[in-house]
């Protein structure tokens, strides 16, 4: 663990806290999805608490979820010296996703149509995206990250976060054919 | 302008906004005069009602993913301690 030269005074202490304890769960969602490992997510995330800590009195007090995400990924970088761009490939959250189809309990209309017609169509389609367009689906999709935090994450602007999200979901759903098209998704 | 041109263009128009509009995010929000105009026109135009739905389809599909589980709430907890520890000076 790095040394930390930390905030003295008790009040930004609180408030760094208090800024950074809701974003935690988040922090280590995509952190899985960049190292691809919960392992290595729970090590990259206290080291970027570390150095989110370190680096307080440089926080404007905005938007501090994406802030987080900044320092996350830029930790991710010195930790492992990547030369790429982040891809947020995700194998695990993908590949552990397909047992879990078909274990809904009493399901919704919407969730029997998922889990009986969607199986394995859209895992198939979301792996066979681009990474740079997996990679947005899966922050602002499945991590419910906006626009600006996943263009935090990914360092792109936003407007190349919006262009390879509509592009991650053009071709989704054209993977997904007749069987998502067809009006049978409609039950709900 | 014939109005099947008009139409053509205000289809045109609406493809690119769909987006926008369903995910309402702050980076890219539409103007009201933006909403109003392609509400309605999606409500008059089958074509552009149906990719919509095909927008809403996919949305409610990956939503009900598994792979949006959260995460093991021993690690959040686990990061929260280091939080602590960190505010309290117990981090080295």
């Amino acid at each position: 663990m790095s040394e930390t030269s930390a905030p003295d005074d008790v009040g930004r202490r609180r408030a760094f806290a208090e800024v950074v304890e809701p974003e935690i769960e988040v922090m280590l969602r995509v952190a899985r999805s960049i190292t691809g490992s919960a392992a290595d997510a729970e090590d990259l995330v206290q080291e970027s608490l570390v150095r989110a800590f370190r680096a307080i009195d440089r926080f404007d007090g905005r938007h501090p979820r994406a802030w987080l995400l900044t320092i996350v990924r830029n930790t991710n970088s010195n930790m492992h010296r990547r030369r790429r761009p982040i891809a947020v490939d995700d194998w695990e959250l993908i590949h552990a996703s397909r047992p879990a189809f078909g274990a809904t309990v009493s399901p919704a209309a919407e969730e029997s149509y998922v889990d009986q017609e969607l199986e394995g169509a859209l895992h198939d389609a979301i792996v066979g995206l681009d990474p740079r367009f997996r990679s947005a689906l899966v922050l602002v999709d499945l991590h419910d990250l906006s626009y600006a935090e996943a263009a935090a994450v990914l360092d792109v602007p936003v407007g190349t976060v919006m262009s390879r999200l509509s592009r991650a979901r053009e071709r989704v759903r054209k993977a997904l054919g007749p069987t998502f098209t067809t009006t049978r998704g409609e039950q709900s | 302008m014939s109005g099947a041109l008009r139409q053509m263009v205000t289809c045109h128009w609406t493809a690119r906004r769909i987006q926008r509009y369903l995910d309402a995010d702050p980076s890219a929000p539409l103007t009201p005069g933006e909403v109003t105009r392609l509400e309605e026109h999606v409500a008059t135009c089958a074509r552009c009602s149906e990719v919509m739905r095909q927008h809403r389809l996919l949305h409610g599909a990956l939503s009900l993913w598994s792979g949006r589980r959260p995460v093991d709430p021993a690690t959040v907890d686990r990061m929260r301690t280091v939080l602590d520890d960190l505010i309290e000076g117990r981090q080295a």
